[in-house]
C-alpha cells in the first residue's frame, strides 16, 4: 500500500537526501569547522537516510512500530553518534541533525496536502521518536564510556609510591581523594611499605587542592594503617588552609611528624634512618 | 585589633596583650597561620602572659592554633600560663591545653630552639650550603 509518505519518498529520494546533507553541512560549519563535511560522515548519514526509507516502505502506518536494536539502521546510527562523540560535537547538534530530517519530512508531506496525510504523520512521529531516544542513548552511551576509561587512567597515574632512599618511600598524593583512589592508595601504599621494609613514609599533600572530612579520614586510615605495618609517616606540604580545616574538624593525627616542605620532609626522614646527604670531594663538571 | 606577628630569624612570637573578641580570635588565628605557612616558620611562641582570663572558646582557640602550627611543621609552645588561668583551665577540663607550655617566653624560646636543633630540616641545612 503507497501511502504518500511511502510516495514521497519514492518520488523526491534524491531531493530530500540533498537537502539533509545540505542541512548537516550547515550545523557541522556552525560547529566552526570550515571545510565541508567528511566524506565519510555523508556516506554514512547516506546509510542511514536509505536505512530510514527502506524502514518506511517496508511498513504501514497501523503496524506496530519498534525499532529493532540490531538491525542495520540502529547499527548505523550508533556508528555515526559514536563517530561525531568522538570528534566533539554536542549532544544537541547531533540529535538536531536527526530532527532535521523529520522536519523536512513533515514539511514536505504537509505541503503535498493528501488525504491521509495526518495518519502518516503520526507515524513518522513514531518513528522519529524511537530514532531520536536510540541517538540520545547511543551518545551518553558512548561519553561514559571515554569517561570511564580517562578516570580510569587518572586512577593509575595518580597514584605511584616511590622509593625516595633506602627504607624511605614517597607518596606524592595529587588531585581530588574519593573513597575508591583512598583505597587504592592505601593498598598500594601498604603493598610498598611491605615490599621495601619502609622505616619512614613521607605523605606529600602539596598538590590536595582541598582537604574536606572524608579526605581527612581517608589519610587518617592511611596513616594508621601504615604506622601498624611499623613504619613511621611524615605529612608534608598542608596548606594553612588545610591544616585550619583538619584542626576545625577535631581531627588529630597523633605523634605524626609534619614538616612545611617535601625538602624538610625529605631531611627528617633521613635523621629518622640515620643517614645524611653530604659533599663529595671529587665533583664531576 | 590585629595581633602582630613577630619574627625572630625563624621563630614566629605573638603576644596577646588583652582579651579577643571571637572574630578577633579567628582573625589572629589565620594570620598566625598564613604567616607560618609563608615563612616556613620553624617555631612558633605563643606568649598569654598579659591574660588574667582565659575562657574555654580562647582555650581552644590557641590550642587549635597550635595544632595547625603543627600540622604547617613548625613547633609550638604556649608561654605565660598565669596561676589563676591554669587553675580555671584545669577546673574546665584537662585537655582544654593540650599544646606544651612554658612558664615565661624565655624558657618558651629556649625550648623551641632545643627542639629545632633536633630536627632533620636544620641540621641538614649545612650540608646543602655546603
Amino acid at each position: 500500500m503507497a501511502t504518500p509518505l511511502i510516495k514521497l519518498l519514492h518520488e523526491h529520494r534524491e531531493e530530500l537526501l540533498d537537502a539533509w546533507l545540505h542541512h548537516a553541512q550547515s550545523i557541522w560549519s556552525g560547529n566552526g569547522n570550515y571545510e565541508s563535511l567528511p566524506q565519510e560522515s555523508r556516506l554514512r548519514l547516506r546509510s542511514i537516510f536509505d536505512d530510514i526509507a527502506t524502514l518506511i516502505a517496508q511498513t504501514t502506518p497501523d503496524d506496530d512500530f519498534e525499532l529493532n536494536p540490531e538491525g542495520a539502521l540502529a547499527n548505523h546510527l550508533h556508528q555515526f553518534v559514536t563517530e561525531q562523540a568522538r570528534i566533539g560535537s554536542g549532544a544537541n547538534k547531533t540529535i538536531g541533525l536527526m530532527l532535521s530530517l523529520k522536519h523536512l519530512l513533515s514539511t514536505r508531506l504537509f505541503d503535498r496536502s493528501e488525504a491521509d496525510a495526518v495518519a502518516d504523520l503520526m507515524w513518522l512521529e513514531r518513528i522519529f521518536d524511537s530514532l531520536t531516544q536510540l541517538t540520545f542513548t547511543a551518545f551518553v552511551d558512548v561519553r561514559e564510556h571515554l569517561i570511564t576509561q580517562q578516570s580510569l587512567s587518572l586512577l593509575e597515574l595518580s597514584t605511584p609510591v616511590l622509593r625516595l632512599w633506602s627504607r624511605i618511600l614517597l607518596l606524592p598524593l595529587v588531585g581530588v581523594i574519593d573513597t575508591i583512589r583512598a583505597r587504592q592508595i592505601t593498598e598500594r601504599l601498604l603493598e610498598a611499605i611491605a615490599r621495601h621494609e619502609a622505616r619512614v613514609t613521607i605523605l606529600d599533600l602539596t598538590g590536595v587542592p582541598v582537604i574536606d572530612t572524608s579526605v581527612a579520614q581517608h589519610l587518617m586510615k592511611t596513616i594508621d594503617a601504615a604506622r601498624l605495618l611499623g613504619t613511621q609517616v611524615v605529612m608534608t606540604g598542608i596548606s594553612p588552609e588545610g591544616a585550619q580545616t583538619l584542626t576545625k574538624l577535631g581531627i588529630r593525627f597523633g605523634d605524626v611528624l609534619c614538616r612545611a616542605t617535601l625538602r624538610a620532609g625529605i631531611a627528617e626522614a633521613l635523621l629518622l634512618t640515620g643517614q645524611r646527604i653530604s659533599p663529595v670531594e671529587e665533583r664531576r663538571s | 585589633m590585629r595581633i602582630p606577628v613577630l619574627s625572630l630569624g625563624r621563630i614566629l612570637l605573638v603576644s596577646i596583650q588583652e582579651d579577643l573578641t571571637d572574630s578577633d580570635a579567628m582573625q589572629f588565628q589565620s594570620d598566625l597561620v598564613e604567616r607560618v605557612a609563608e615563612t616556613e616558620a620553624l617555631g612558633v611562641a605563643i606568649d598569654i602572659t598579659a591574660l588574667d582570663v582565659v575562657d574555654s572558646y580562647m582555650a581552644r582557640v590557641i590550642n587549635d592554633t597550635a595544632y595547625m602550627v603543627r600540622l604547617l611543621g613548625a613547633e609550638a609552645v604556649i608561654c605565660g600560663v598565669q596561676p589563676f588561668v591554669a587553675m580555671t583551665l584545669i577546673e574546665m577540663g584537662r585537655d582544654l591545653l593540650g599544646a606544651d607550655c612554658a612558664f615565661n617566653l624565655e624558657q618558651g624560646l629556649e625550648i623551641l630552639k632545643g627542639r629545632i636543633a633536633k630536627r632533620g630540616d636544620t641540621r641538614f641545612d649545612e650540608d646543602e650550603d655546603a
